[in-house]
C-alpha cells in the first residue's frame, strides 16, 4: 500500500529548445556587423556584458542570481584590445565550424585547435588554454548561448540513477539498468532527451560515497526517486541537467549536502546560480530546489553529536577571526536567499556551536538508517528548508 | 772661494731656441705619438691661420710617411697665399716672433713658437733641414731648406732653388724629417687630432696619407672662410688692480678720462662721469662708522642707486670734484690706491656685455656643418652663449655641439677645444671635462651616458684661455667658465630631449600600427569563415583602416609641431 507522498512530479514549465541554427545566424550576425563596420571605416568591436561581482545581482522575482547590463567594448583598434579582439574571431570561426559539422570539443581541444604562431612573429594566437577559456566565456555572454550549445564541452562530472529513460543520439536506455555506476553525465546535455521518466522526484547528492550507499540500499527503487550525484560543486552538465528535469520533465530537485558551509553553498548554486555564470542562471539554476539535509536539527534529533566535527578557522569573537568556516558562514548569512527564519536560524547554530556535520555520519547509526529511515521521513514528511 | 768673475765665464746667455732645445717637453714635444701630433697641429695651424687670413678656403693635405724605426717624412701642404721669399728665414727660425703674443687677440697658435718648434724639433731629432716650397701665385715657386741657428736664433737657407710656376699656383708646402716619434691611431695621434681639427673648422678640406699608404679625406662641408679675428681692448667688469694701473703706465693717452675710455670696452665719456659718482660714493661710505648703515648704503650702490647715496652726506659735491679733478691728470700718475678705487667702483656699475668682435666663435650652423659632415650622425645641434667675462676683463665664449646616433658608435665621446684646437691630452683635468660630466643626463632622456652613442664637443673661445699648465691641453676650472659650459650644454640637451621624445613617439606610433597589422591575417581568416566574404578582400579593408587612422594621427601631430 503506497503511502501517500508530499512530493510528486509536476507539469512541465518549458520545452526541449536546443537548435543549433540559432547559434550559426547569430554568429555570422557579429561577423557581418563587423564587416560593415571596416568597410565603412569605422573601428570595429563587440559589445561583451561585464563579468565579475559587479555585474550581478539577485533578481527578488526570478529569485535568480543575474547578470546586469554593464557591456565593456572591446575595439579591434585599440592596442590593449586588439588581440582579444582577434582571439574572439577565431573561436567564434571555430565554434562555426563545430556547429555545422555536428561535432564536439572539449575546452582542452579549442584551445589546441586555435594555438598557432601568428606568421611573421614570434607571438602564439592563444599562449594557454586561461587566454581561451575567458574568451569563450565571453561569447556565451555575448551571443546569450551557452557553451553546450556552441559544441564545446567541459571534463565530465557526475552520474545518475534511476528509472528514467534517456536518448541520447542513436542511444536509448534506462538508467536504472547500467548497473550500481549509473549513468554518467556528459559535459554537455543540450542534445539528450527523456522519452520515460517514471520517478517522482530527483535527489541531488553531494557525495559519491553517500549516492553509492543509497544505490545499494536500493533506495531509488524503493522511493521512486532518481538519485544525482554531483561529486562536489556541481558541474554545468550537471546543473543544467537538474534544471531541464525540473522545468522540462516537472521533477521536483531536492538537494542532499553535507551540513557545513561548503555543502550549503552547493545547495545555493544550484537553486540560485553563481556569480561567475550569472549569465546563465536562466537556463543553469533552479529556485525551487528544496534542501533536505544535513541541518544542524539532525544533530540533535537524531543523536548524533558525537559525530560532528569542529568548524574550521577562528571564529568571530576570537583574535583574528572570522576566517575559515566561520567567514563562510557569516558571508552566506548575507544572501538575499538565505534570509528566511529557517536558514538564518541553522546558519546561527552552526555559528553558536562551532560544528559541522558530514552526510556520511548518519552511518553511525546504521548503514541501512539513511535510505530507510532519514529521508523517506524527512522527504515525505515534507520536512525541507526552502 | 771661487771669483765672481770666474763664475760668470761659463755663464752663457741662453737664446730662446737653445731654452727650447732643453726645454722641448713643455711645448708639446714630450711622448713619441704626442711629439709626432704636435708637429703636424704647429703646420696645420699656420696653414689654417694663413688661407683665413687671405679669405681663402683651406685645402691642406698631411702625409706621414715612415722612413725608418721611429723615424717619419712628414709632408703639410696648403693652397694658402704662400710666404714670400724673405720672410721664409722669419716664419720658420725665429722662436716668439709672433704678432699675435703680445695683443689681446684671440689665438691658434698655442706657444708662439709654433712652426719654427716644429723645425727645431725635426732639426735636434734627425739633424735634417726643413724643406720648404712655396709661392705666392707669382711666376716662382721656391724651393729652400731651412735650419735654425740655436744660438743665435735665426733661420738660415741652407740650399734654395726657384722654380718656373706656370699654373700660378699658391701655397706652402714643408717637409720635416723627424725621429724619435710614432705614429699610431690612437686618441692622441695625427689621425684623432685631424678628424678633430676638421669638425671645428668645417671649412676646411683636410686629407691624411697615413704610413700604409691609406688616404683619408675630411671633407669641406661649409664655403664660408670665417674672418681673422680682431685685436680687443679689456672690459671694465673684472680687470684687476695691476691691469689698470700697468696700462696707466703704458699708455699714450693724455688724460686718466682719455685712458679709460680709449684703452677699455664700453667706456664712454658719461660712463666715467658716473664712475665719478661711484668713486665718490665709495669714498664716503667709508666714512660711515655704524657697520650696518655702511652695509645698507653698499647694497643701495649695487642697485644702482647712486646719486640717492651721494644725497644722504653733506657736502658731497666737494667729494665729487675731488674725484673728478682725479680724471683729468695725467694717467702716468695714476696711483696703485686709485687703480684700486677704480676697479672696485667698476664692480659697482653696470656695462654692456663685452664685444665680441674679438671672439670667433665656430657658429651654431658651422659647428652643426661639422659634426655632420664628419661623424654622420641622425641628430645634431648646436649652442654658441653670447660672450661673457672672466676675471682680468677677459672675454670669453662657449660653443657647444651634441651629436647623436647616426654613425656614430655607442658611448659618450667628448671633444674638447680651445679656439677650435683640439685638446688631446689632460681631459680629466679639464673644465670642459668636469661640466660634461656634471649634467644630469637622465633628465634629458639620456638614460644610460656611457652606452648612448653620444659626441659632445665643447670650443671654448678666448683672447686668452686659462689652461691649467703649460702643455696647454687642460683649461681650468674658472667658475665663470664651468658656469657658461653647463648652461651650453643643458640647452643643446634640452634639444636633443625633445629630439628623442619626438623619435620614441614615432617609434611607439609604428609599433603600435604593427601590433594592429599582424593580426589582421587571422582576423581575415576568421571573418572569411564566419560571413564567406573572401579573405584577401578582408585584409585589403583591415589594412586600410589601419593605414588611413595612422595617416590622420601624423597629421595631428605635424600641425601640433608646427
Amino acid at each position: 500500500m503506497p503511502k501517500r507522498k508530499a512530493i510528486h512530479r509536476e507539469k512541465p514549465k518549458e520545452k526541449f529548445s536546443y537548435d543549433p541554427k540559432k547559434v550559426l545566424s547569430k554568429l555570422e550576425e557579429y561577423g557581418r556587423s563587423v564587416l560593415e563596420a571596416i568597410k565603412s571605416g569605422k573601428n570595429p568591436y563587440f559589445d561583451i556584458p561585464m563579468r565579475g561581482l559587479n555585474n550581478v545581482y539577485f533578481d527578488e522575482k526570478s529569485r535568480l542570481i543575474k547578470m546586469g547590463d554593464k557591456l565593456s567594448r572591446r575595439y579591434f583598434l585599440n592596442v590593449a584590445h586588439a588581440r582579444k579582439f582577434m582571439q574572439t574571431l577565431l573561436i567564434m570561426a571555430y565554434v562555426k565550424r563545430l556547429v555545422s559539422e555536428g561535432k564536439h570539443a572539449s575546452l582542452r581541444e579549442a584551445y589546441y585547435a586555435n594555438k598557432h604562431t601568428i606568421p611573421g612573429t614570434r607571438e602564439n594566437t592563444f599562449e594557454d588554454q586561461r587566454e581561451s577559456d575567458p574568451i569563450i566565456e565571453d561569447l556565451e555572454r555575448m551571443l546569450g548561448v551557452l557553451r553546450e550549445e556552441m559544441h564545446i564541452t567541459a571534463d565530465r562530472r557526475g552520474y545518475i540513477y534511476g528509472d528514467i529513460v534517456i536518448r541520447d543520439g542513436e542511444d536509448e536506455f534506462n538508467a536504472s539498468k547500467l548497473g550500481s555506476g549509473g549513468w554518467a553525465v556528459p559535459g554537455t546535455v543540450e542534445h539528450i532527451q527523456f522519452p520515460e521518466i517514471n520517478v517522482d522526484y530527483a535527489l541531488v547528492v553531494e557525495t559519491a560515497a553517500m549516492a553509492d550507499r543509497l544505490i545499494e540500499e536500493k533506495f531509488p527503487k524503493k522511493e521512486n526517486a532518481l538519485i544525482i550525484a554531483t561529486q562536489g560543486q556541481a558541474s554545468r552538465g550537471v546543473r543544467r541537467l537538474i534544471h531541464r528535469l525540473h522545468y522540462e520533465e516537472g521533477l521536483p530537485i531536492i538537494v542532499f549536502t553535507d551540513g557545513d558551509p561548503y555543502g550549503w553553498y552547493i545547495y545555493s548554486t544550484i537553486k540560485q546560480g553563481s556569480i561567475n555564470l550569472a549569465y546563465l542562471s536562466d537556463k543553469l539554476a533552479t529556485p525551487e530546489a528544496r534542501f533536505v539535509g544535513m541541518t544542524m536539527d539532525d544533530i540533535k534529533r537524531y543523536g548524533l553529536e558525537n559525530v560532528t566535527e569542529k568548524l574550521k578557522g577562528i571564529p568571530p569573537n576570537k583574535k583574528g577571526g572570522p576566517t575559515g568556516d566561520y567567514k563562510r558562514i557569516l558571508e552566506e548569512m548575507e544572501y538575499p536567499w538565505f534570509q528566511n527564519r529557517e536558514w538564518q536560524r541553522q546558519l546561527k547554530m552552526a555559528l553558536k556551536w562551532g560544528v559541522r556535520i558530514e552526510q556520511q555520519a548518519l552511518a553511525n547509526k546504521s548503514l541501512e538508517f539513511v535510505a530507510r529511515e532519514y529521508l523517506p521521513e524527512k522527504i515525505n514528511n515534507g520536512d525541507l528548508l526552502p | 772661494m771661487a771669483e765672481a768673475s770666474q763664475l760668470f765665464k761659463e755663464f752663457k746667455i741662453q737664446s730662446v731656441s737653445e731654452f727650447f732645445r732643453r726645454n722641448a717637453a713643455m711645448l708639446g714635444y714630450t711622448g713619441k705619438v704626442r711629439s709626432l701630433t704636435t708637429l703636424v697641429h704647429e703646420a696645420v695651424t699656420n696653414s689654417l691661420d694663413a688661407c683665413e687670413e687671405a679669405g681663402i678656403p683651406p685645402y691642406i693635405r698631411v702625409e706621414i710617411e715612415e722612413l725608418g724605426r721611429e723615424h717619419y717624412k712628414v709632408v703639410v701642404e696648403d693652397n694658402g697665399p704662400g710666404i714670400p721669399e724673405k720672410y721664409i728665414t722669419h716664419v720658420f727660425g725665429k722662436m716668439l716672433a709672433g704678432t699675435k703674443a703680445h695683443r689681446n687677440i684671440q689665438s691658434r697658435g698655442q706657444q708662439g713658437i709654433g712652426i719654427s718648434g716644429a723645425v727645431m724639433f725635426a732639426q735636434i731629432t734627425s739633424g735634417k733641414a726643413t724643406r720648404v716650397i712655396t709661392s705666392t701665385g707669382n711666376d716662382e715657386i721656391i724651393e729652400a731648406w731651412v735650419k735654425i741657428d740655436v744660438d743665435k736664433n735665426e733661420g738660415k737657407i741652407v740650399k734654395k732653388e726657384k722654380h718656373p710656376n706656370p699654373d700660378g699656383w699658391h701655397g706652402t708646402r714643408i717637409e720635416l724629417e723627424v725621429k724619435n716619434v710614432k705614429y699610431m691611431r690612437s686618441k692622441q695621434g695625427v689621425y684623432w687630432y685631424l678628424k678633430l681639427t676638421a669638425i671645428a673648422n668645417p671649412h676646411a678640406h683636410i686629407e691624411l696619407i697615413e704610413p700604409d699608404g691609406r688616404l683619408i679625406v675630411f671633407p669641406r662641408s661649409s664655403e664660408e672662410v670665417p674672418e681673422p679675428p680682431v685685436e680687443m681692448k679689456p672690459h671694465p667688469k673684472g680687470v684687476l688692480t695691476d691691469d689698470v694701473y700697468r696700462m696707466a703706465k703704458k699708455t699714450k693717452r693724455q688724460t686718466v678720462r682719455r685712458f679709460l675710455i680709449g684703452e677699455f670696452s664700453r667706456i664712454s665719456d658719461k660712463k666715467v662721469d658716473e664712475l665719478v659718482e661711484y668713486i665718490a660714493a665709495l669714498r664716503l661710505i667709508k666714512t660711515v662708522e655704524d657697520k650696518k648703515v655702511q652695509e645698507q648704503l653698499y647694497e643701495r650702490l649695487m642697485k644702482g642707486e647712486v646719486k640717492a647715496v651721494l644725497r644722504s652726506f653733506r657736502g658731497y659735491t666737494k667729494v665729487v670734484k675731488q674725484v673728478a679733478k682725479m680724471m683729468e691728470k695725467p694717467p702716468e700718475k695714476l696711483t696703485w690706491h686709485e687703480a684700486e678705487e677704480i676697479v672696485e667702483a667698476f664692480k659697482y656699475m653696470k656695462f654692456l656685455a663685452p664685444p665680441t668682435h674679438g671672439l670667433r666663435p665656430i657658429g651654431e650652423e658651422n659647428i652643426e656643418k661639422g659634426l655632420k659632415g664628419i661623424l654622420k650622425p641622425e641628430f645634431v645641434t648646436a649652442v654658441t652663449r653670447p660672450p661673457k667675462v672672466y676675471s682680468g676683463g677677459i672675454p670669453f665664449q662657449v660653443e657647444v655641439g651634441l651629436a647623436y646616433g647616426g654613425e656614430i658608435p655607442s658611448g659618450f665621446e667628448l671633444l674638447r677645444y680651445a679656439n677650435r684646437v683640439p685638446l688631446l691630452f689632460d681631459a680629466g683635468s679639464c673644465v670642459t671635462t668636469q661640466a660634461a660630466r656634471s649634467v644630469d643626463w637622465k633628465r634629458y632622456k639620456v638614460d644610460d651616458l656611457d652606452r648612448t652613442p653620444l659626441v659632445l664637443m665643447i670650443n671654448v673661445v678666448s683672447v686668452h684661455v686659462p689652461y691649467t699648465g703649460t702643455g696647454k691641453q687642460s683649461i681650468a676650472s674658472v667658475d665663470e667658465i664651468y658656469n657658461e659650459i653647463r648652461l651650453a650644454i643643458m640647452d643643446a640637451a634640452r634639444r636633443l630631449q625633445t629630439y628623442l621624445s619626438g623619435k620614441h613617439r614615432r617609434l611607439y606610433q609604428v609599433k603600435r600600427k604593427k601590433t594592429f597589422e599582424k593580426y589582421v591575417p587571422e582576423i581575415a581568416r576568421a571573418l572569411s569563415v564566419l560571413t564567406g566574404e573572401p579573405e584577401e578582400k578582408i585584409r585589403e579593408y583591415f589594412l586600410n583602416f589601419i593605414e588611413s587612422h595612422f595617416a590622420s594621427k601624423e597629421a595631428v601631430e605635424v600641425s601640433e609641431n608646427a
